[in-house]
């Protein structure tokens, strides 16, 4: 990796001299509004050092390479960087949507205007369409160059700050219902939209249910064809998975298990450590032998979306490993931290989904294992589409 | 595509079609007229100047057939020879080797007044070697030993694929001595890495078969395929794969180019080698009533991948290598 040692050096500087060192401490317990502050001011620092789109290709701000991203996601994670929680559907989703899918009009609208903080939201799920997303229920009706819109999505995170929504809605009822969905933007400040939070099983407000009630939509936010709508959400999806998973993969394999181990060298009241457990021992070189699969899945997903070698289910595989490897490392932080994780009442803000509150961060591993894709849904994505296996006769 | 790829692909072509055809025992003969008993031996000495790199993909292959060939012990002895200073009788062995003269190779030997002893158990392909050699210690310094004095007793192991063996030299005459110039346990990691190569071609042998044979049984009126339980494990399978070829990929990139691999080698030995039973044993399973007879031949994939677990290094003591960092 000697190539990079110079930017390693660049990216290692910065962060001594941008990261926060108290931002753990600050981002506890804080107001939801303190906290989209922090996060609006963390993404415009790391934009002025050309850090937070690095995905992106070079025209619209991006264009570095895998190397150098993994470089600064591993520089970002050992040194405790604050995670872009809220720019996250921005960055990834709604940027890799409106390029592959979008027009030039919609890029140049909505590119710049990510990279000034504009905050997205996806708005796919619905009460009735979950797993099964292509039973949707909300409409899209067009009048004239409009599209009034009806109906409710649930599950948007960061709903509450969003500026707008990356929506999917019915334009045609009588279509098989993988046909009959168009996928819109939608501006958040519409009249008809309400955005209520839900508390999640953190604790946390971070996901909301988004009521829709005659929002008008205008036709030329509209990505890709009437009624394409889910094939555009199938390429895009797959599309970022990489890219999101490289930081995730990197943050897991540095910080997250660092501080796995420094639990268990931390000496109990005995004055014992569970580090000198043999089993112990075996647990952690397990995890770290999966870390070191995973990171290398991760990069092949990347480069391979570069050179066009992605394999089929490959984006589910990572998806999959990761959120699993995810609730059994916070799930052994908990069981290795003992009664004393169990006190620990609050996680920071802004945090990775790893932050050494281990209780915390296991219950919050199933907003991994059951979002974007539940684990038993990429199983069967892995099983038709990595396989070739025959589908269920009932969603033939 | 580089012409690296290309070659790699296509002696990977020729690695399948030929084992297709050999069933299940592959002749020396044709492991040596297809050139990878010279792989790594250099051109001048008429072998191919290759890397591990190549070799690890002959062993993938010959995982994937489950062959029962000499490969094994031919690739741990020529591990040996490469390490050592270039010499005329090093040089003479390679020579024979990339020809087709069958080796092993052998560690835990003491030199001492000019005769070698010692006692080594599970060795691959002593049995019928023209040539073993020892790994003995002589006062401190590692060195390769080559003895016509050896006794070998064969180990019958319930994968009927390999052929172990004990080899004993008492007080025996040595012909060739010479001293090993790199840390011995690169040798250990090197049969290490090879092994798993081994298990992750079973693995993808398996997965294969039963990806197969689940799109075409059929139970309850449609392909057991189609039923979530089957395809979930089957995912599960090439997630596991996945993962296993990416570490093994790993490992023989450092093996090749000689830097320290044995964290690499740790980690794609003990995670590809426990795949590989839990892939095989799924594929058993999976098969159902056809998959558990003899004649099936799933039963042998998963005593290889069993075997090749216990080979150099459980995954336990690979994974106590991986956290001795901590």
């Amino acid at each position: 990796m000697s190539e990079f040692d110079d930017f390693r050096e660049r990216v290692r500087r910065w962060c001594a001299d941008h990261v926060p060192p108290d931002w753990r401490t600050a981002q506890t317990g804080v107001s939801d509004a303190e906290f989209a502050a922090f996060q609006q001011a963390w993404f415009a620092e790391l934009h002025a050092a050309g850090f937070a789109v690095p995905h992106w290709p070079r025209e619209w701000g991006g264009g570095m390479s895998v190397g150098e991203q993994i470089v600064l996601y591993q520089e970002l994670a050992a040194a405790d960087a604050p995670r872009l929680v809220l720019a996250f559907v921005g960055i990834h989703h709604a940027a890799s949507t409106l390029l592959v899918a979008g027009t030039d009009e919609q890029r140049q609208r909505h590119l710049p205007a990510i990279l000034d903080g504009e905050l997205w939201v996806q708005g796919f799920s619905e009460p009735e369409a979950g797993s099964d997303l292509a039973s949707l229920r909300t409409t899209a009706h067009r009048d004239g160059n409009m599209f009034i819109v009806n109906g409710q999505k649930l599950w948007a995170s960061g709903g509450a700050h969003a500026d707008w929504c990356l929506l999917l809605a019915r334009t045609d009822p009588d279509a098989p219902k993988r046909k009959g969905i168009s996928y819109f933007l939608m501006d958040m400040t519409t009249p008809g939209i309400d955005v209520r939070p839900i508390r999640n099983a953190v604790g946390d407000s971070h996901f909301c249910e988004v009521f829709l009630n005659d929002v008008a939509i205008p036709a030329a936010n509209l990505v890709g064809a009437e009624n394409a709508g889910w094939q555009v959400a199938q390429e895009t999806l797959g599309a970022e998975r990489g890219m999101t998973m490289l930081e995730l993969a990197e943050r897991l394999g540095n910080a997250g298990f660092g501080w796995l181990v420094d639990e268990c060298a931390r000496s109990r009241s005995d004055g014992m450590r569970p580090l000198d457990d043999g089993v112990v021992r075996d647990r952690l070189a397990q995890f770290e032998i999966e870390l070191a699969g995973l990171r290398g899945l991760c990069r092949k997903v990347v480069e391979g979306h570069d050179s066009g070698s992605v394999g089929p289910a490959d984006p589910s595989i990572v998806k999959l490993f990761y959120s699993e490897l995810l609730q059994r490392m916070t799930d052994f932080g908990v069981e290795v931290g003992g009664l004393p994780a169990h006190t620990v009442l609050t996680k920071s803000m802004s945090s990775g989904w790893e932050s050494g509150a281990w209780a915390l961060d296991f219950i919050g591993s199933w907003e991994w294992t059951i979002p974007g894709g539940a684990s038993e849904i990429q199983r069967t994505i892995i099983g038709e589409r990595g396989l070739g296996l025959p589908r269920e006769p009932a969603s033939a | 595509m580089s012409e690296m790829a290309e070659f790699h692909d296509e002696l990977r072509a020729v690695a399948r079609d030929l084992l297709d055809k050999a069933g299940d025992e592959v002749e020396w003969r044709q492991v040596a007229d297809a050139g990878w008993s010279g792989l790594e031996v250099p051109e001048e000495l008429g072998g191919a100047g290759a890397s591990f790199v190549e070799t690890a993909i002959v062993l993938e292959e010959l995982g994937r057939a489950a062959a029962r060939s000499r490969y094994l012990g031919h690739v741990l002895a020529v591990g040996a020879l490469t390490a050592l200073s270039p010499n005329d009788s090093r040089d003479a062995l390679l020579e024979c080797i990339a020809a087709g003269t069958p080796v092993a190779f052998a560690s835990g030997f003491t030199l001492l007044n000019g005769v070698v002893s010692g006692r080594a158990e599970f060795v691959p392909d002593a049995e019928g070697a023209d040539t073993i050699l020892l790994l003995a210690d002589d006062d401190g310094t590692p060195t390769v030993v080559s003895s016509p004095e050896v006794v070998v007793v064969v180990q019958p192991v319930l994968d009927e694929s390999r052929s172990l063996a004990i080899v004993t030299a008492d007080g025996a005459a040595v012909s060739e001595a010479w001293p090993l110039p790199v840390d011995p346990s690169a040798l250990h990691d090197r049969a290490a890495a090879a092994v798993a190569c081994d298990s992750l071609g079973v693995a993808e042998a398996m997965l294969s078969a039963t990806v197969d044979y689940v799109k075409v049984r059929q139970q309850f009126g449609r392909p057991i395929g189609s039923f979530q339980a089957v395809k979930h494990a089957c995912a599960d399978m090439l997630v596991q794969t996945s993962v296993a070829r990416h570490l093994v990929n790993a490992a023989v990139a450092r093996v090749a180019e000689g830097s320290d691999a044995t964290i690499a080698v740790a980690m794609a030995k003990s995670y590809a080698c426990g795949a590989a039973v839990e892939v095989a044993g799924k594929a058993m399973q999976l098969h159902g009533g056809i998959g558990y007879t003899w004649e099936s031949g799933v039963h042998a994939y998963l005593k290889r991948a069993m075997l090749n677990r216990a080979l150099f290094g459980s995954p336990a003591a690979h994974r106590q290598r991986v956290a001795a960092r901590y």
